[in-house]
């Protein structure tokens, strides 16, 4: 197992957000956690890598716990996080946000490779590469994002909502890149809002409630329940 | 006062507390405190050149070294104290989660303790050094003479913030320190190490400190205990009127600042010129209400931490 | 009893009866230094109740109360200072304040009650902000309000001092100073407008959707808190007979700071044992600074040690002990239902 979560339990302040979510994550799956908002996937996700200290519960990656571990160290280790919103530095350029990424696996000059692979990945990177980087749109905005996580060579990469407000044709195209990186030995770890795209890529499915975990199966089961959006989604239609 | 005189009095007064403001800015971003204790700093640089007693002449000590060596080893000495408060002070408070407050206290705990400790050795009373004499002498500039020591200080701000805007836009350290102001918790999230990052701004802060210790030094020639304080004042005003959290905002708040001080001071009638540090310290006040994000700050669209 | 959002009903009731204790000790042992020191500690204890008021209660740090102490501590100067050469040394008072001389008590609540009307009409500005610009803002007041002082020369002498003051303080009327903030400070506490102004400290969006409003609290609070604390301001100024700006400028800031932050800044016990505790490693080390006899040899340690001990004092305790010594205790009673 690359990711293994057990009884974890974060909360904000005195509250809750997670309070006994186990799951885990093989090697060269695609792992998608679904559920409305609130659910608490997202907390789940920034426990994993780092930035919220669980009030219980161990995370292991590749067998060791990581629990305590800063995010950078957590990075180093080679977990990446694309999280909500995308955060991306607006305030510098396309370049420098890659720059700043480079920096975890030997900067710029050692990553010809990648940059290659991200060029070709996202060709509107090298075109606005020195243009402000909070003058791209929502779609090139996560095109960067995902870019600087590949700079950081993870094994395991979280992506926390990539489609969210995004136009369907980016969404397209961010979801042949996680294909691309499943083939390339690239883990995924997905959280969505949409059934459906969770179910077109993804092995397995975690639904998430009110900060627990209320079923898990493989897509291919879990396929035919049309009943699950109105259950674990809110019953937002399918997007 | 001639015009030029003037002009050149105003930018060098504007230059350090640029410099200042800078120093403070650079923490700032990265920390979101501001550094009471900066100008201490300072003023550590400014009683390194001579030798610690309590005696009320002070022999010069790296004061009478060679100009480049003792322009290098100020400047190192104060980055490393610069980085030793981090460590010892700030970094402690940081791995315990201390909240915004916790932090401010401190750097003014901090500041406390460097002038308690250099009162402790050197005594209150102020002591004169003489660095750099050559600078005293005037020079002509169309036709009017000023004096040396504030065009190098124009001079020397001027070269330095030419070399701060190509570190922190060509040498990936800048960058990551840039990245850091604007989105600390996603810099980590990429790799960027905390505890690295700080170091260096308080580094390079310091050595800012101490390149400003040696030129205000230069002008005016006595040590106290208390010198930091006015320029940490100004370069706080500076900071939070320009624009806290912007770089470019705090260099230009603390221009603005020396540059309004030094041009009110010579004309504002005299009854009226009491009143000109009390109307620029409200200032900050005024920017709190009525532009929180600073009067020079770019508009901010990049991510919130 | 930890303290939460509803202390026990009277806070701190606790404090004035051991203090009134410990003076009547101290009276009786007889030695001029410690009463002295008790005083001086009272003094600093009203600042710090009063300090407390608005710190304790909202979070928020202030940096500039200390101008609170500067306006009271003159205006009550300008009330009661050096009958007849009060015109020398200040000349550009008003005519009716460089002829009326007022008892000192009522001079004191004048002058506290024109500290907190400054403080009013800056707060009316400052309590708007949020946590970290306020206490921005209250270090910029410190700053104004020094300057102001410092430069007009004709009613506050300038850089220079200002002496003849009224001799007034003495260990009992610092005691019934203290003992005085202590019960305002608690009253606040306990009222309405106190529970209002924690909530916001405890969690400010529910606070908000609650239907507080946190800049009128903090207000409310920034108003008392300066009253109190020129009460203190006016009170070591009629300790010490003279008066001069700088006296009331980065020291005490500091120390009155560190008083509540070594006891505890969330709880008004914490001002108090703050207060006491600071103060008594200070007599300790002023003692040691004076140098003292033991057997053949002078124990001294050297002058200046006194404020290096103080600022790594608080560092460490803001390192290891956030909390201060008390950490949210209060010292109260629950009175029977």
């Amino acid at each position: 197992m690359l990711l293994a979560v057990e009884n974890l339990e974060v909360r904000y302040g005195t509250v809750p957000a997670v309070r006994d979510v186990s799951f885990h994550v093989e090697t060269g799956e695609i792992v998608c956690f679904l559920g409305a908002n609130g659910a608490g996937k997202s907390t789940t996700m920034l426990a994993v890598a780092g930035v919220l200290r669980p009030a219980r519960g161990d995370i292991q990656f590749d067998s060791r716990s990581i629990v305590g571990l800063t995010p950078e160290q957590v990075a180093a280790l080679g977990i990446g996080l694309v999280p909500e919103g995308r955060r991306i530095f607006g305030r510098l350029t396309v370049r420098e946000n890659l720059v700043v990424a480079s920096g975890l696996r030997g900067g710029m000059a050692a990553q010809k490779q990648t940059l290659d692979v991200i060029f070709n990945l996202f060709p509107i990177l090298r075109e606005r590469y020195d243009g402000r980087a909070g003058n791209l749109s929502g779609g090139e905005q996560q095109q960067l994002a995902i870019a600087r996580a590949l700079l950081t060579k993870p094994r395991l990469l979280i992506m926390d909502e990539p489609s969210l407000g995004l136009a369907p044709k980016f969404v397209d195209l961010v979801y042949e890149t996680f294909a691309a990186l499943r083939d390339s030995g690239v883990t995924l770890l997905l959280v969505e809002q949409s059934m459906r795209r969770a179910l077109s890529l993804a092995d397995r499915i975690y639904f998430l409630q009110s900060g627990q975990v209320v079923l898990h199966g493989r897509a291919a089961e879990l396929a035919g329940r049309s009943d699950l959006e109105h259950l674990y989604l809110g019953g937002a239609a399918a997007r | 006062m001639n015009g030029i005189q003037l002009m050149v009095d105003a930018l060098s007064l504007g230059s350090q507390y640029a410099l200042v403001a800078l120093g403070i800015g650079l923490v700032f971003g990265i920390m979101r405190m501001i550094n009471f204790a900066h100008g201490d700093l300072m003023m550590l640089g400014a009683y390194a050149l001579v030798v610690p007693t309590t005696a009320d002449v002070a022999p010069p000590l790296i004061g009478k070294w060679p100009a480049v060596a003792m322009i290098v080893a100020i400047t190192a000495l104060v980055a490393c104290a610069g980085i030793l408060t981090e460590r010892f002070a700030f970094r402690p408070l940081r791995h315990r989660q201390a909240d915004g407050a916790t932090l401010l206290i401190s750097s003014f705990a901090v500041s406390y303790l460097l002038q308690s400790v250099v009162l402790l050795v050197h005594t209150g009373r102020p002591k004169s050094v003489s660095i750099f004499a050559e600078l005293t002498r005037q020079m002509e500039i169309g036709g009017v003479r000023v004096a040396l020591v504030d065009v190098v200080t124009i001079a020397v701000t001027a070269l330095l913030l030419l070399a701060m805007v190509v570190f922190l836009r060509r040498v990936r350290w800048g960058v990551e320190i840039r990245a850091a102001s604007e989105d600390f918790t996603m810099a980590r999230i990429l790799g960027v190490r905390a505890d690295a990052v700080i170091a260096l701004a308080f580094a390079i802060a310091g050595g800012l400190a101490g390149i400003l210790s040696l030129l205000y030094v230069a002008k005016t020639g006595v040590l106290d205990f208390r010198m930091g304080v006015p320029l940490a004042v100004a370069g706080f005003v500076g900071t939070v009127v320009g624009g806290m959290g912007s770089l470019i905002g705090a260099v230009l708040g603390g221009l603005f600042l020396g540059v309004a001080s030094s041009l009110l001071q010579a004309l504002l009638p005299e009854a009226l010129r009491p009143g000109r540090d009390a109307f620029l310290y409200s200032l900050v006040i005024v920017v709190l209400l009525v532009r929180p994000q600073g009067l020079f700050a770019p508009r901010d669209t990049g991510e919130r931490t | 009893m930890k303290v939460g959002l509803s202390p026990p009903t009277l806070p701190a009731a606790g404090l004035i009866p051991l203090l009134g204790l410990l003076c009547v000790v101290v009276h009786l042992i007889g030695n001029q230094l410690v009463e002295g020191a008790l005083t001086e500690a009272l003094v600093y204890m009203v600042m710090v109740v009063g300090l407390s008021v608005f710190v304790s209660n909202s979070g928020i740090i202030s940096f500039g109360h200390v101008s609170f102490a500067l306006i009271g501590a003159y205006a009550s100067a300008w009330q009661t200072c050096c009958p007849g050469l009060r015109g020398v040394f200040m000349p550009g008072l008003p005519k009716i304040v460089l002829d009326t001389n007022v008892p000192v008590i009522p001079a004191a609540l004048i002058a506290a009650l024109l500290a907190a009307v400054v403080a009013a009409v800056a707060g009316v500005a400052i309590a708007r902000l949020d946590a970290v610009a306020a206490s921005i803002a209250l270090l910029s007041l410190l700053f104004v309000v020094k300057t102001i002082y410092e430069n007009w020369t004709s009613i506050t002498a300038g850089q220079g001092s200002l002496a003849g003051l009224p001799l007034y303080v003495s260990l009992w009327t610092a005691l019934a100073w203290a003992a005085v903030a202590i019960v305002v400070a608690q009253f606040y506490m306990i009222s309405a407008h106190g529970l209002r102004l924690r909530a916001t400290r405890e969690d400010y969006a529910a606070a908000r959707a609650a239907g507080i409003l946190p800049w009128r609290e903090r207000l409310i609070a920034l108003v008392i808190s300066a009253f109190l604390f020129a009460i203190g301001g006016i009170l070591f100024g009629h300790y010490l007979g003279t008066l001069a700006v700088s006296i009331y400028w980065l020291d005490m800031t500091f120390l009155t700071l560190a008083m509540l932050v070594v006891g505890g800044m969330r709880s008004l016990t914490g001002a108090v044992v703050g207060t006491l505790a600071i103060s008594t490693v200070r007599e300790l080390l002023r003692a040691l600074e004076r140098g003292f006899d033991f057997g053949a040899t002078t124990i001294q340690i050297p002058q200046g040690t006194q404020e290096v001990a103080l600022a790594l004092a608080l560092l460490l305790v803001l390192i290891f002990r956030p909390q201060g010594i008390v950490g949210d205790y209060e010292l109260g009673v629950s009175l029977p239902r």
